[in-house]
């Protein structure tokens, strides 16, 4: 009744409840993935509002053989490389301190489960954003998204090769960042 | 199998990427290789820091009151614009072309107030909010998006298919959020008792959802060798094993060893599944069916 194909048949016809029923299926999972690319909680509620009006706007354009979610990560991705480049352009860098990072790092190993998830967020978050854009995609569509290589293809126009070296190093860029706080 | 093939498929392997035939050939070579073991409890134990996660982001009610109010308007422009290339043939008889533009300009704006002004008194209008929790799994195409969400309705609203801004989602957590203790809450000790209870309850959500997917698997079509369509069955198997490692760890942490046992019996299960590819053979399907039957793996997980 309220398949994926189902609401977005519904929604192509002006059914706004439909819609509504989409964004809040996929919103979360939207919100989460743009936020890991922009680390800025406002900056993604914008993107993902923007994300769900870009889609509402395309729906007729969405092909059935297509994910629904597979989809919306791909408009959401576009929408917050814009936003990148945007703030690129304007010089405004976002607002990483790489001494923190050494600073986390220096205080030795600690267990994850030691770990005050204030902390843990802080040191996983400052480590994806020192992932350059093409891993950061991959990673957190791989590792947060539990996407499939073949729908991180799909999302990013990667080529299967590149996108497993691309993730290969992110973990191995990541291990380096946060390995010290996980308890192998 | 060499370390350095092993080493090399490791990553795939647990991400479930892997084909059948090499999970096989991974899973044999971790039975005598400590290195590779080694590796393999190292993504392991990162798959469960970074399951840990926590981005803290909520989708506050402005963000689907901006969608509708952005929405609302396109039809609107749409409607302006052929009101106003009416106002300009008719502009045009009568020679007032500069009134065609600023009309459908106000016209505009004014649908746009008119809607935000809508959205917002509907939203406003009940200062309590009834939160409703709930912990269903959606399933959307053959992807399943975790949606254990806590849901804000506002009263009177319970019917949500009524209205376009009748919900506004408070959080929505990969994770049951823990509770946080109340910083002036003496309480120290009763706040980690309800942790325990939640770790408790998250267990045993777990352990019957687990339960439910291998129930599922072995109804699975497998008497022909034909390839079963296992999508739905993988996809949960990959989330469900997030969980399971996460979990499993915070058991041994606890010295609950009876519940580390039960998950550590179930992850070979949710690993071999997940690792199936979307049209599995019948004979891997036949092989993972007679495994949960052979080893009552569904008596032990009812019996937790």
């Amino acid at each position: 009744m309220n398949s994926s194909a189902d609401l977005v048949s519904r929604a192509c016809r002006g059914d706004q409840e439909a819609f509504r029923l989409i964004f809040e299926r996929y919103s979360r999972p939207v919100i989460s993935f743009i936020y890991d690319q922009v680390s800025d909680r406002e900056l993604a509620e914008e993107l993902t509002q923007e994300t769900f009006v870009r889609a509402y706007r395309s729906l007729k354009t969405l092909r059935s053989e297509t994910k629904l979610s597979t989809w919306l990560f791909g408009i959401a991705k576009n929408v917050s490389r814009e936003s990148l480049r945007a703030r690129i352009r304007q010089n405004l860098h976002i607002d990483l301190d790489d001494e923190q990072v050494l600073d986390l790092s220096d205080r030795g190993p600690v267990p994850v489960s030691q770990l005050l998830n204030k902390e843990l967020n802080e040191v996983v978050q400052r480590a994806l954003a020192l992932l350059d854009e093409d891993k950061r995609l991959v990673f957190t569509l791989k590792v947060f998204q539990q996407c499939s290589y073949e729908e991180i293809a799909e999302i990013t126009g990667f080529s299967i090769p590149k996108l497993k070296t691309d993730l290969h190093r992110a973990r191995t860029e990541m291990r380096q960042r946060v390995g010290q706080y996980v308890r192998a | 199998m060499k370390c350095d093939d092993c080493v090399n498929l490791l990553e795939a392997y647990v991400d479930g990427e892997v084909g059948e035939q090499q999970a096989e050939s991974v899973r044999t070579h971790l039975m005598t290789c400590s290195a590779c073991v080694s590796e393999f409890e190292l993504l392991t134990a990162e798959a469960e820091l970074y399951a840990r996660y926590d981005r803290e982001v909520q989708i506050s009610p402005a963000v689907w009151n901006g969608i509708t109010a952005r929405i609302a308007a396109e039809p609107a422009a749409v409607e302006t614009r052929e009101r106003r290339d009416l106002r300009g043939w008719l502009a045009g008889l009568f020679a007032v072309p500069r009134l065609g533009f600023a009309f459908s300009g106000a016209m505009a704006v004014l649908l746009v107030m008119v809607a935000v002004g809508y959205l917002y008194t509907r939203t406003d209008q009940s200062p309590q909010r009834l939160v409703a929790a709930s912990s269903e799994r959606v399933k959307a195409g053959s992807a399943t998006i975790n949606k254990s969400d806590q849901t804000t309705l506002t009263p009177g609203s319970e019917n949500v298919g009524n209205g376009p801004v009748q919900f506004v989602t408070v959080a929505n957590r990969d994770k049951q959020k823990r509770p946080r203790a109340i910083p002036d809450d003496p309480g120290v000790l009763s706040a980690d008792a309800a942790y325990t209870e939640i770790e408790d309850r998250d267990t045993a959500s777990h352990l019957e959802q687990a339960q439910k997917l291998l129930v599922s698997f072995r109804t699975l079509q497998s008497d022909d060798d034909q390839e079963v369509d296992v999508t739905y069955e993988r996809n949960e198997s990959r989330r469900l094993l997030s969980e399971n490692v996460v979990l499993r760890r915070d058991a041994e942490m606890a010295g609950k060893f009876p519940t580390k046992s039960v998950l550590g019996s179930l992850e070979p299960f949710l690993i071999d599944i997940a690792n199936l590819p979307d049209k599995a053979p019948a004979s891997d399907v036949r092989q993972i069916k007679d495994r949960v039957q052979r080893t009552e793996i569904v008596a032990e997980l009812r019996g937790y």
